[in-house]
């Protein structure tokens, strides 16, 4: 029988190896030509649901995808987008939007008042528990009964079909406009949604906005059409291309390559690509609603309980030369928590200057000078920003106040948790981009003692007030100089140490026209004036 | 033949069941959960507990994993809890034939490649053929693949424009991530060929062979090679481990959407059912092949039965 099992070897060996080498199709590479738009999604998105949207590649596409009822122009401005025009009541509390009448979901639909209600109350159901529903609703009336049970959204009226109401909680109602412009502040399409069930959005979107999804093949690429109705004009691209590219390097070089017409910077290779003669020309470059700040923990590390130990670790980190050195100038040093792109900016604000001698004097007041227990920073390590921040601020540290301050390394995963659970890390150097252009989307969320993302234990009883006020303020510029106000005290107690405003810095090949920034998102408006001219 | 091989299979079980237990505490006793990243900078404690009760999360550890294995032995292997609409066993249909395509590519252009330069070397022993041989070895086995991927996709991608950077789908895009994975074996491999082929021509048989009468090709064909092949076969099989592995690095940074890259990313986003998924079939996998070169053995040399 040996034969037979030479033969039934080499049968199972030769199986094996077949069955190994001969599966899987190709995936449909992303094509090129007229009309055609490559930009990168820097990962596979988990959901294309808008609501659940909160990271870069999901917003992204939502932002594509789909309607708001206003929106930010590339200055920063309110403008029209699902509403033609609004009319505000005397009082600032009943804000009555008029919708556009062209503006028709990707299934043919027109959108009409009852499906804005619609969706924002599936928003702020209390079952689904959406991410974004607090950022959004947090001013509507009836959000808080709608958590605790009412069925539907009191505050929410459709007068007509081409009429919407809302009517705010007076508390909570700062700066609803510019919540309402949120990326995420979308209208579904109740059909689509509703006969897709769980995951409805993997093969159709249920939106509204200058592109419709095509395809997801997961973990490659999406592609979006052009619908020719948008309520904006057709768009002048047929086609979007967005392929998952998790490396940064990756996308850099595919771009150089010819495979992709937009792409973000990376900063390290900033001053490369600056020098490069064809390159260099192609650069974008403009300011971004972010900042990169250090979070010192009081809960963790006890110096930190005393404001004066914070204001002169705040008052030893030389802003302007970390902007200048670390960051050749592309950086601008903060003084407050806001970045400009946010309407209300507080320019002119000196906040804590560099000054060591000061600082030094404060850690002698606080009777903590030449005993302050060794120090851990944690380094967000999404950004490779924030490590170089982090390595200056700790060589500054060590120098003017003589602590033994050392770096802490972490995957994302990790930190993540560390921040949220407030009681692991000593301090932490991080981020923070604009969801929404507003004033709230930084204080609200990153220093009032209430809110969960206050990760640093702020918990000044002045400081809330100022912001529970400058919600209920009648008018914008009273609503600003409450924010004002809670940002310097914030700033002065060292709270957190914002430490540079960030830019964008995107390169474009030249065959691409009409593209609009913003210093939100991924920096970029929806493409729908882009056209691509080869 | 049929008890060896229903015996190696059945190890196959345990095997398993080890290694899903060992991932699947590693996994949870790792800082971090899918959760807090999923939600990122919209962290709020009651959105995430009920996020957790949703996937399931905040049951018991013994209770989770027993519903696992008992999922799985079903080859249902769940939900990914970073999209809940995406079923496990899609990733792994959609994701594990592209790795395995690349490997199978990466694995053939070693043997044919490697086994000819080994045995050129082994025939022109002591020339400058042979010299120049073992050097590009030496280079093979001493450059890690990250750096050849750089140098390849240097001068092949940016500066010839001969090949895509990045990405999966057309043949051209093959060609970079299979040379990348394929540089290492193709160094074992002509190393072992050369020995191998080098020992046997010493052979009294081969001797024989020639005073015989035999033309060079023919011994070479039908004595030398036959006679050297164990130990190729063997490192053969240890280039398809080392392909299936290189790929994590090779799928990362050609953007290849094979199981490697999603596997990565699911490690960084703590989803545990798709790493528990994936450390099963590669489990599988590496078990499979080593069953695979176990079996060629007894073809190639009939002294070996099972």
């Amino acid at each position: 029988m040996f034969v037979n099992r030479q033969v039934m070897a080499l049968i199972v060996a030769a199986a094996l190896c077949g069955a190994l080498a001969g599966v899987g199709g190709p995936s449909p590479a992303t094509g090129q030509g007229a009309g055609v738009f490559r930009t990168p999604l820097g990962g596979e998105p988990p959901t294309i649901d808008p609501y659940f949207a909160t990271d870069f590649a999901s917003g992204d596409l939502t932002f594509l995808m789909y309607t708001t009822l206003v929106g930010f122009d590339s200055s920063g401005r309110l403008v029209p987008e699902g509403a033609r025009s609004w009319d505000v009541s005397p009082n600032g509390l009943v804000y009555t939007f008029h919708l556009r009448d062209n503006v028709m979901f990707h299934s043919g639909r027109k959108v009409t008042a009852a499906d804005w209600k619609w969706s924002f109350e599936r928003m702020g159901d209390p079952a689904l528990k959406t991410s974004v529903a607090d950022v959004v609703l947090a001013g509507v009336g009836g959000f808080d009964a709608q958590q605790k049970g009412a069925g539907g959204l009191a505050g929410i009226t459709v007068i007509d079909p081409a009429t919407l109401q809302f009517v705010l909680n007076p508390e909570a109602r700062g700066g609803f406009l510019n919540r309402l412009a949120y990326y995420a502040a979308v209208v579904l399409d109740r059909d689509v949604v509703e006969r897709g069930g769980q995951g409805w959005y993997e093969k159709r979107d249920a939106g509204s906005g200058p592109f419709m999804l095509r395809e997801w093949v997961h973990n490659d690429h999406v592609t979006l059409t052009a619908d020719p109705r948008y309520f904006l004009g057709a768009p002048n691209l047929a086609r979007v291309e967005l392929p998952i590219v998790t490396q940064a390097a990756t996308r850099l070089a595919e771009y150089q390559a010819g495979q992709l017409d937009l792409v973000q910077v990376p900063l390290a290779d900033f001053q490369r690509i600056q020098a490069d003669p064809a390159l260099g020309k192609q650069l974008i470059v403009f300011p971004r609603a972010q900042f990169i700040w250090l979070g010192p923990n009081p809960r963790v590390y006890e110096p930190f309980r005393d404001a004066r130990v914070r204001r002169a670790f705040a008052l030893a980190i030389d802003k302007a030369k970390i902007a200048r050195t670390v960051f050749f100038g592309f950086y601008q040093p903060a003084a407050s928590i806001v970045p400009p792109g946010i309407p209300g900016f507080y320019s002119g604000y000196k906040g804590l200057s560099y000054d060591p001698a000061q600082a030094k004097k404060l850690l002698a007041e606080a009777g903590m000078d030449g005993r302050l227990p060794p120090l851990v920073i944690a380094m967000n390590p999404i950004a490779q920003d924030y490590q170089m921040a982090a390595e200056a601020a700790a060589a500054m540290l060590k120098e003017n106040l003589g602590v033994d301050v050392s770096l802490q390394r972490t995957e994302f995963a990790n930190f993540q948790q560390g921040m949220n659970r407030r009681t692991v890390f000593q301090a932490f150097m991080t981020g923070w981009a604009a969801d929404y252009l507003d004033y709230s989307d930084y204080l609200d969320l990153l220093l009032y003692s209430k809110s969960p993302l206050d990760r640093v234990s702020y918990a000044s009883p002045a400081f809330d007030r100022f912001v529970d006020e400058a919600n209920a303020a009648p008018t914008e510029s009273a609503r600003t100089t409450l924010y004002h106000k809670a940002e310097a005290l914030a700033v002065e107690d060292a709270a957190m140490v914002p430490i540079v405003f960030t830019q964008f810095a995107l390169l474009k090949k030249p065959y691409v026209r009409g593209l609009q920034t913003t210093p939100a998102l991924s920096g970029w408006l929806r493409f729908n004036t882009v056209s691509v001219e080869r | 033949m049929i008890r060896y091989l229903a015996y190696r299979v059945g190890l196959l079980i345990p095997l398993l069941l080890g290694a899903a237990l060992l991932i699947f505490l590693a996994g949870h006793y790792a800082p971090g959960d899918p959760v807090q990243v999923l939600l990122g900078d919209h962290y709020n404690p009651e959105v995430a507990a009920h996020k957790r009760h949703e996937l399931g999360l905040d049951r018991p550890l013994v209770v989770q994993f027993t519903a696992y294995v008992a999922r799985a032995a079903t080859l249902d292997f769940g939900i990914s809890y970073v999209n809940p609409a995406r079923r496990v066993g899609d990733v792994v249909r959609e994701t594990l034939p592209i790795s395995l395509r690349l490997a199978a590519l990466a694995v053939a252009a070693a043997a044919v490649v490697g086994v000819g330069l080994g045995v050129w070397a082994a025939v022109l022993r002591r020339s400058i053929v042979d010299r120049l041989i073992q050097l590009g070895v030496i280079a093979g086995l001493s450059v890690p693949n990250f750096v050849v991927a750089a140098v390849l996709v240097l001068w092949f991608a940016l500066r010839w424009r001969l090949f895509p950077v990045a990405g999966w789908g057309a043949p051209a895009n093959y060609v970079l991530p299979v040379a990348v994975l394929a540089a290492a074996p193709i160094a074992y491999i002509t190393r072992i060929s050369r020995a191998s082929v080098q020992q046997v021509l010493t052979e009294d048989y081969v001797r024989t062979a020639r005073s015989k009468g035999l033309p060079g090709r023919a011994i070479l064909a039908r004595h030398v090679l036959r006679n050297a092949a164990l130990p190729i076969v063997t490192t053969i099989g240890m280039a398809f481990g080392y392909a299936i592995t290189g790929a994590f690095v090779v799928e990362v940074i050609f953007n290849i959407p094979g199981m490697a890259r999603v596997a990565i990313d699911a490690i960084l986003q703590r989803d545990y059912t798709v790493i528990q998924t994936a450390v099963l079939v590669y489990t599988a996998l590496f078990t499979l092949i080593n069953l695979a070169v176990d079996v060629s053995y007894a073809a190639l040399n009939p002294r070996i039965r099972y």
